[in-house]
């Protein structure tokens, strides 16, 4: 199984109903593999009993023409019906289930919780995870228990929705690539999140230097205090409306 | 800040100043004080191609009180700035100091608008002798830096001027 | 390794390790709580030259921040250089001409190697041998004219461009690098590997001292040759190829043991891998523009990409996030050394001091690129 396909059910623990739906998804999928599986192979019977009895045919008789252009008649219209079908199957290699899974849409905004695919060409992360605050630690937990480490920790400052965005990169270093990134959205009034240093000690400093640009509260950090700026700013520098 | 400023003995020697001027130019110990990028090119400075040996500037001391000039090769912040501020006060007189890069000098490219932690120039904080601009400065040019301190020092320049070509 | 020695309190006292020492190569301030010659706690201290490289990419354009790229990490500017292009050229969906793929491909494996040279020489300082950096600053000093002779400079390069190199190389780069290779070559058997890594005190000093396990280097995320040294066959070039990577044969070096002289290997092989990429980018060098056609005023669709990149001392990671507008709305960097030094707290205790500094030159820290 791939391992995006099999991150992204991992990470679907957390959200119950995009399992649900994707599950749904999934299964229809799978029948009509099952079902396209099962239909090209009559096709291919048919065809295959067709072309015996063609030469069956073929070496019995050559002389009535005649008839024989009824019987060629068939085939036209059956090449068409068998050429519709593999078009109406495009998405299916897609949806192959033991290789990568498909990109999402792109979501209308505000997006929703849940687990998106990305296409990594244009954005250089395969799974991309929105989650509430009191998720990530989850979210953490099923990662490093996956197999991922923690790159790095960063916050954004979405001033215009009110909103504080922070950002946990993560990546492996064995076997196939798998980039994901969990996000999760603050209100920019009181931005407070848990920490998830007790489960990836990388992310101690990461979460400090977030704290300094940005000051977001990390909840049950062992040592929040300043880490790149003077021991005494009590300023947040990234924020989009400092003036220094 | 240079000889001439030092209060020196009531009873003035103006050929033992001149004598002791000399030989203070033409040993100039400097602080292994590397702050950023400027730090490699003076590194580079005293190693094997450029050789600072030859102009008795390559004894780098790692201690402030064995140091007689202090070359500040790179960015001041303001979280390092008491720390060179102690180090330039922890030098034994008499001593210069070579502002070494567009940082040292005024902030250089990290003097922006936005600026909230870099000391916009190394003389905000210490008197500045000689200031070598580059961003970094070439070896050849913290060379020629070091020669016009040692002019400052004896007011005489020991080597001639290269013209530009 | 020494295990740490347990006593109370009143036994311990607090040493300052920088920010100006000699061993901690720049600014950086390591707390140290001692009793006696051994380390009970080690707390490094940073920002002391934390120069607002995220917030300036804010205030300007995608251009503008250029120039910063290299002042971060000035041994590897390029490997910074092409990090942050990877990450514009995906967000603005720009495609770079093959041959400027190769030419980016040759400067930063130069580049690379007159970092670990650099590293090499100021490593074996720290370890009080005075001669080796001369001979890795006279390498390097080759190194620099080449790639001066292409980029302008000689050490914060800013020479790749968004689709492109700002300049072709030209015969003379490529006979004068074809030159250095065999120079190098032909030196690392005996002045490098003869005289210092066979040298028995540089083995007393480096084998068996500071041991990162690989859970270490996963839990703290250390990236580079660190990570190899720990055993761990990581390399952003094979496991996430970008570039012409996939295109050319080479090896990740990797030694299991996790000590300083693992690390201190790798770094050594990874020299002679990086010749190895050289040579065959060169060999295959393609004709064509240097440069895609990209519009002056970059304006990239709202959204946020990542692209990372192996830089010299491991992972260099851009996070960008756009909002349709001409220049970063956050512009995010991982750096490398932020994440390896994270890890000396923990294997620091219990270590004799002597051996503290020798690990942390193992580390290869370039202090500007952790403070940012």
């Amino acid at each position: 199984m791939s391992i995006i396909r099999e991150t992204k059910w991992a990470l679907l623990e957390l959200f119950p109903e995009q399992k649900a739906t994707e599950a749904e998804a999934e299964v229809a999928a799978w029948n009509k593999i099952i079902a396209d599986a099962r239909a090209k192979a009559e096709a291919e019977e048919a065809a295959k009993a067709k072309a015996a009895a063609k030469a069956a045919e073929k070496a019995g008789e050559k002389t009535e023409a005649a008839e024989k252009a009824p019987e060629e008649a068939p085939p036209p219209e059956a090449a068409p019906a068998e050429e519709t079908a593999p078009a109406e199957e495009e998405p299916v290699p897609e949806m192959d289930p033991e290789g990568d899974p498909p990109v999402s849409i792109e979501p209308e905004s505000p997006r929703p919780l849940g687990v998106l695919v990305r296409d990594y060409k244009a954005r250089g992360v395969h799974l991309d995870v929105l989650c509430s605050p009191d998720q990530v630690v989850e979210a953490a937990k099923l990662l490093t228990g996956a197999g991922y480490f923690l790159e790095s920790v960063t916050g954004v400052d979405w001033i215009k929705e009110e909103q504080m965005e922070v950002d946990y990169d993560f990546n492996r270093t064995d076997g196939p690539l798998c980039r994901v990134v969990v996000r999760t959205r603050l209100p920019r009034s009181a931005p407070e999140v848990p920490t998830v240093s007790d489960i990836c000690p990388g992310a101690g400093w990461h979460e400090r230097e977030t704290h300094d640009f940005f000051g977001i509260k990390f909840i049950g950090h062992p040592y929040l205090v300043p880490i790149l700026l003077p021991e005494d700013a009590d300023y947040h520098p990234l924020l989009k409306d400092f003036t220094p | 800040m240079g000889t001439e400023k030092i209060p020196s003995s009531i009873v003035q020697f103006a050929s033992l100043d001149k004598l002791l001027g000399l030989g203070r130019a033409n040993s100039l110990w400097p602080m292994t004080f590397g702050l950023a990028c400027c730090a490699i090119e003076m590194m580079a400075a005293g190693a094997g191609r450029f050789d600072l040996a030859r102009f008795g500037a390559e004894v780098f001391r790692p201690s402030p009180r064995q140091s007689d000039i202090m070359i500040v090769a790179g960015t001041i912040t303001k979280k390092m700035a008491p720390a060179v501020k102690t180090l330039y006060d922890q030098m034994p007189e008499p001593k210069w100091v070579i502002a070494m890069g567009n940082c040292a000098i005024s902030g250089g490219p990290f003097k922006v608008e936005c600026n909230y932690n870099v000391v916009e120039g190394a003389d905000q904080i210490i008197p500045v002798d000689v200031y070598i601009p580059g961003c970094p400065p070439r070896p050849e040019a913290l060379i020629e830096g070091i020669l016009v301190l040692e002019e400052k020092i004896t007011g005489k320049r020991r080597w001639p001027r290269v013209e530009p070509t | 390794m020494t295990e740490p020695i347990l006593c109370t309190p009143d036994e311990t006292f607090v040493l300052n390790l920088g920010p100006q020492h000699p061993a901690t190569h720049g600014v950086l301030r390591v707390k140290l709580t001692m009793d006696g010659e051994y380390i009970v706690e080690a707390e490094p201290v940073l920002g002391y030259i934390h120069r607002m490289h995220e917030k300036m990419a804010e205030n300007g354009t995608f251009a503008q921040f250029m120039p910063n790229t290299p002042r971060m990490d000035y041994l590897s500017a390029l490997s910074f250089n092409q990090g942050y292009c990877m990450a514009v050229e995906r967000a603005a969906g720009i495609e770079v001409p093959e041959r400027a793929e190769y030419i980016r491909t040759i400067t930063v494996e130069l580049n690379r190697i007159s970092s670990h040279l650099l590293w090499w020489g100021a490593f074996i300082l720290d370890l009080g041998g005075f001669t080796p950096l001369l001979y890795a600053f006279d390498d390097r000093e080759k190194i620099l004219d080449l790639l001066e002779h292409v980029t302008g400079s000689r050490l914060t390069y800013c020479y790749y461009r968004f689709g492109g190199v700002y300049n072709d190389i030209d015969d003379e780069f490529i006979t004068g690098t074809r030159e250095f290779i065999k120079r190098l070559r032909s030196r690392m058997p005996t002045l490098y590997h003869d005289l210092v890594t066979g040298n028995i005190i540089l083995i007393k000093r480096l084998k068996d001292i500071g041991h990162i396990s690989p859970e270490v280097c996963r839990k703290y995320g250390a990236t580079g040759p660190v990570l190899r040294g720990s055993g761990i066959e990581y390399d952003v070039r094979k496991n996430e190829p970008y570039s012409i990577y996939p295109e050319l044969d080479f090896d990740i070096p990797h030694y299991p043991e996790g000590d300083c002289m693992a690390r201190y290997m790798v770094r050594m092989d990874e020299i002679e891998q990086s010749l190895r990429i050289i040579e065959q980018s060169l060999d295959k060098l393609p004709g064509g523009p240097v440069q895609a056609k990209v519009p002056k005023t970059l304006k990239p669709p709202a959204g946020d990409c990542y692209a990372a990149v192996e830089a010299a001392k491991g992972t260099f990671g851009c996070r960008l996030i756009c909002d349709g507008d001409k220049g970063p709305y956050r512009l995010k960097l991982r750096s490398p050394c932020f994440s390896n030094l994270s890890l000396f707290g923990e294997i620091a205790e219990g270590m004799l001091l002597a051996d503290a500094l020798a690990v942390m030159g193992s580390l290869d820290l370039v202090i500007p690129e952790i403070d940012r």
